[in-house]
């Protein structure tokens, strides 16, 4: 019985725990966010080589998912067109669109060589949006500007766009996937994000 | 009164015909009206670069020691320094030019020719400016987008700007002394620029699936930063939930709007553009409808 007590108390006191560790999660601020995104990227970066590329998925994984807005960045690139979209079809992009953006990280991101994210500073937009301004310093190397554009969403923040050195990463895909929708269709969009991906895992 | 209203009605109908023409035109023409031409010229130098260029700037990386190709690089970088320096004037840029003055001055003496770059461990940075810029700064619009053989992308305003960039850069007077210096300098150039393009081409290759929108979007956005001095655009009219394609195709009205002007700047340069286009355009419909007559 006093066992029992004891499991029932352990059990409330964990999923205390696990609440009050959502909660910390799910209000922290845009600053915070990128912040414990670049910790883990560095993270899986010194490990990289020793994890190879499924094992830099696997750990990325989370951390992208949590910290960006995938299925309204997914909606964002294909613009108008995603309106001709089915629900399934929406899914699927949704889906192979999650796939690629951890794929991509998992594949660029894959040694340290000592390089480091430094966080300059934030800045309000004038629709509500943070722009956390930030810059990757790479030794012997000139550092490479980061700014993170987020959104709240709930209570916490979510990456929308990701600019580096001035290039949006937004706009291009958005150019690029819908310029494919328009031209060659649906089905030849996730194909050719499918062969990026496994592109990826061979590299 | 008659003269008057006759006159009326010619400039009615021509704002008329301008208007459907435009109308007409397909609706990829604001973003990248030469398109089509673009990406021919975007193929064949594709072809070149896979057939002659990598080729050999593979080879310069695997002959050429790393310490060897960092010092060429530096040298042709600090002879950019002299366009670097007249264009922060031209800018209004002074305390910049003093800067990179003192950058080329002592890269040239200290740095051996400028193979060595000194001025960066003395924390003086390489900038980066030229006659596109400066166009930017005096409010010449950065009109369409182009891609011209070899020479690869650009805009209906950097083509005339990288006239005078190549006109500040000492290595383009190379053949001045003796024209057998002039070939191999130039070629070393050539080569240097491709050997150092390695990195953004690989990733170009792993990251696009239309490479040529890739590159268009990328180069653009690259000199729009430049041109802004690496200010961010806080512009998140394209984060919005109720996101649309007008959002997103702001910056391309904004490049459709410049064109009209920057046509009106270079119209000569645009017309003879035009008019290619339009030939090529025609010649395409000819052999179509050849091959349309061959296959009755």
């Amino acid at each position: 019985m006093r066992l029992k007590r004891l499991a029932i108390l352990t059990l409330s006191l964990s999923s205390l725990y696990a609440t009050s560790a959502f909660s910390q999660e799910e209000s922290a601020t845009a600053r915070q966010i990128i912040d414990k995104f670049q910790t883990e990227l560095i993270h899986v970066m010194k490990d990289g080589k020793k994890l190879g590329y499924a094992g830099r998925y696997e750990k990325l994984e989370p951390a992208v998912v949590n910290s960006h807005d995938l299925p309204k960045i997914a909606r964002i690139v294909v613009g108008k067109e995603g309106e001709k979209l089915t629900e399934e079809q929406q899914k699927k992009l949704a889906d192979v669109f999650t796939r690629i953006s951890v794929a991509s990280y998992a594949h660029n991101f894959k040694d340290f060589s000592g390089e480091e994210f430094i966080i300059d500073s934030e800045e309000e937009t004038k629709n509500g949006g943070v722009v956390i301004h930030s810059h990757l310093t790479i030794p012997d190397d000139k550092p490479v500007k980061f700014d993170y554009m987020l959104k709240e969403k709930g209570a916490s923040w979510r990456i929308i766009n990701i600019i580096a050195n001035g290039v949006s990463d937004l706009a291009l895909k958005r150019s690029e996937y819908t310029a494919i929708l328009q031209r060659d269709g649906f089905d030849a969009l996730i194909s050719q994000i499918n062969e990026k991906i496994d592109n990826y895992a061979k590299q | 009164m008659k003269k008057h209203s006759n006159m009326k009605l010619i400039v009615l109908a021509c704002g008329v015909i301008a208007s459907t023409s435009l109308m007409a035109k397909d609706k990829y023409t604001v973003a990248d009206p030469y398109e089509s031409f673009n990406r021919k010229m975007y193929d064949f130098n594709e072809s070149v670069d896979h057939y002659v260029a990598s080729p050999i700037a593979n080879g310069y990386k695997v002959v050429t020691p790393d310490f060897l190709q960092t010092g060429v690089f530096n040298f042709f970088n600090n002879l950019k320094n002299f366009n670097v320096v007249i264009n922060d004037v031209l800018q209004a840029k002074f305390s910049q030019s003093a800067s990179d003055m003192g950058r080329l001055t002592m890269n040239t003496t200290a740095g051996l020719g400028g193979f060595f770059d000194v001025a960066k461990h003395v924390g003086l940075e390489q900038n980066d400016e030229d006659f596109d810029q400066t166009f930017a700064v005096w409010g010449i619009p950065k009109g369409s987008y182009l891609v011209l053989p070899l020479l690869g992308p650009m805009t209906t305003r950097s083509a005339p700007a990288s006239a005078f960039d190549a006109a500040t850069n000492p290595a383009s007077y190379a053949s001045i002394p003796a024209n057998y210096i002039s070939a191999p300098v130039q070629f070393m150039s050539a080569l240097n620029a491709r050997a150092n393009a390695e990195g953004a081409l690989k990733f170009i290759n792993e990251a696009a699936m239309d490479k040529y929108v890739f590159t268009r979007e990328s180069f653009l956005q690259w000199r729009k930063n430049l041109e802004s001095d690496g200010k961010v655009n806080m512009d998140d009219d394209l984060m919005a939930d109720n996101v649309d394609d007008t959002s997103l195709t702001q910056n391309w009205r904004d490049y459709g709007k410049q064109f009209e002007s920057t046509a009106q700047s270079f119209s000569g340069v645009a017309r003879q553009f035009d008019q290619t286009v339009l030939t090529y355009e025609q010649a395409n419909h000819k052999i179509a409808q050849v091959h349309q007559l061959r296959t009755k």
